[in-house]
């Protein structure tokens, strides 16, 4: 971008009134495109070769059958199953989407996650990408990524490639207590270990099927976890552990150091504007 | 300034003629502007009551009865019940229909307010409006949506007085800045909105509440079809709304929104929003560094 170091080289002025000019001709279409990212995140992309192509979504519902989270014995494995099934219809989409436009890969992708008794709601919204003027590859070859358009570069940047997005969860009951234990515990200060071991189980079994998609995908680990565990709202005896993130895979044969300049703010705390010191 | 004939008040005519300037910009974005060669010359403003007369009938007359009501003119897909019986429970047939009325009243309403603020651009001897800001808010319980624009109108600096209509953006400021030197010059903002109604059959209620058991079909996880299918389609519809806007150029800083909101039992409607800025080419990106990693010490 420009400073005013190089002012000479660079006036802003006439090339704003350059851009603008060229709103009076009529252009012959040059192959358009649609993006959320900001035009911070874009220029991220270019600075490594990338350009935004077409914003792209996948969504998908899947159904839990009435009755499952209210008695029984360790996973609620209906609720589990539509959780994974529905992610993985709703990546599956947003890969046609994103292929058939050209990209080769999602970023920034928003996930909507919603779990209710009787069914859970998958969407996915981000902007498929692609090296600049690279020719379409297979559904199967697209990535697609909730890392940032700014942590895509640096990935890359550092010798890194997504590969998918992956996903574990895990709908675990905790077991009612007994009556007496119920009432012998009803005064206490005391851990509620039927809770503690569900969660526990659900985080294993979440984890562990976020680390098998990984491994799936021939990657090598799993960045920007995201996790969101606790009861569910509608059941009182039923806890939930999800678990979230990018896969990635050395692309290069050795990470590459990015070296991140130290900088002190010489800026003083209180900002002050002074309308005179404008050119 | 204009000689055609106007909806502007006769208030804001005077008031425009008087010489100073409002904006709706901070400080810094004004700032910002000044050092385009942007000088802003008034905030400028569009407003549009609709009423949705259609919206408020209450549509669900008819549901379940035929497979040719429903839209007219834009998408429809149909669920036959497989059971054959005929009653609240089991309607004869399920429908996603886009509701094109709907689409056209929101599209007048919002084109109204644009134009509207576009006009007060031109009066004022505007090149375009920076820092665009639109709101929809209901105007008590009656059906009526207020359509809202505003933005700060902005002459460019030591170029001819425009002879075309101004163009506009969302973006103000230093972001704007940033787009001219990325290559691109804004055209107008965009905005489409897409909407479909679901009127669902048996199936999907069953699998919706849970209850499906041997009458789904499917008893046990599976995906519900209808939903999924109008979900999709209402993001499609709103892309291909807006696409139609861009007659060649791009869109960017898109903002899709969807809000799903029941009526009745299985009687859905689905609205999809895409908002971005219309913004073209006119020369190719300047070639850019790799960023360079930056660790702050406070």
């Amino acid at each position: 971008m420009s400073d005013h170091n190089s002012a000479s080289k660079f006036n802003m002025k006439d090339e704003v009134r350059r851009a603008l000019g060229s709103l009076e001709k009529v252009v012959a279409n040059s192959g358009s495109m649609t993006s959320d990212l900001s035009i911070d995140e874009e220029l991220n992309l270019h600075s490594i070769g990338w350009e935004p192509v077409e914003l792209v979504s996948g969504i998908s519902l899947f159904s839990i059958p009435y009755g499952n989270w209210n008695w029984g014995q360790g996973e609620i494995e209906a609720a589990s199953f539509a959780h994974a099934q529905a992610f993985h219809n709703a990546i599956a989409r947003m890969h046609q989407e994103a292929a058939r436009s050209g990209g080769h890969g999602v970023v920034g992708v928003h996930i909507e996650r919603s779990i209710y008794s009787t069914h859970v709601e998958i969407s996915l919204v981000g902007t498929a990408v692609r090296p600049v003027g690279a020719s379409t590859i297979p559904v199967n070859g697209v990535f697609v990524s909730d890392l940032s358009a700014r942590d895509f570069t640096m990935l890359m940047v550092a010798g890194w490639e997504p590969l998918g997005l992956a996903t574990g969860a895990s709908f675990v009951f905790a077991p009612r207590r007994t009556m007496g234990a119920v009432i012998q515990q009803q005064s206490q200060n005391v851990e509620l270990a039927n809770f503690t071991e569900a969660m526990y189980s659900a985080r294993e079994a979440a984890m562990e099927r976020m680390q098998q998609a990984a491994l799936e995908m021939h990657g090598t680990g799993v960045v920007d976890v995201k996790v969101q565990e606790g009861p569910m709202h509608f059941a009182s005896h039923a806890v939930g552990f999800v678990a979230l993130g990018t896969v990635v895979r050395l692309a290069k044969p050795v990470h590459q150091m990015i070296h991140p300049v130290t900088v002190v703010s010489l800026n003083d705390r209180l900002i002050a504007f002074d309308v005179q010191s404008l050119s | 300034m204009s000689e055609t004939p106007s909806d502007l008040p006769e208030a804001a005519q005077r008031r425009f003629a008087q010489g100073a300037f409002s904006s709706g910009l901070s400080v810094a974005d004004f700032a910002a502007c000044l050092e385009m060669g942007l000088e802003p010359v008034g905030l400028v403003q569009g407003f549009c009551a609709m009423q949705f007369g259609a919206f408020t009938m209450g549509g669900g007359i008819g549901r379940g009865m035929s497979p040719f009501g429903g839209s007219q003119g834009g998408y429809v897909q149909n669920y036959q019940c497989p059971h054959g019986m005929v009653s609240m429970e089991h309607r004869s047939w399920g429908q996603n229909y886009q509701q094109t009325w709907i689409e056209d009243s929101w599209r007048e309403g919002f084109t109204s307010a644009y134009s509207r603020m576009i006009e007060e651009a031109q009066n004022v001897g505007a090149h375009g409006v920076v820092g665009v800001v639109d709101a929809e808010n209901p105007l008590s319980d009656t059906g009526v949506t207020e359509f809202h624009l505003r933005g700060t109108a902005v002459k460019v600096l030591d170029t001819p007085t425009p002879t075309q209509a101004p163009w506009s953006t969302f973006l103000a400021g230093q972001r704007l800045a940033k787009i001219f030197e990325a290559g691109y010059a804004p055209v107008s903002i965009v905005v489409s909105v897409a909407s479909m109604r679901v009127w669902s059959y048996c199936i999907t209620e069953y699998l919706m509440d849970g209850t499906g058991g041997m009458w789904s079909n499917s008893p046990g996880t599976v995906e519900i079809d209808q939903i999924v299918s109008a979900q999709s389609k209402v993001r499609d519809l709103a892309r291909s709304h807006a696409r139609a806007q861009l007659h060649g150029d791009s869109l960017h800083g898109a903002n899709l929104e969807v809000v799903t909101r029941e009526f009745s039992k299985g009687d859905l409607e689905i609205q999809s929003r895409l908002s971005g800025n219309r913004v073209r080419r006119f020369k190719d990106f300047d070639p850019v560094d790799v960023p360079q990693p930056t660790v702050r010490l406070s």
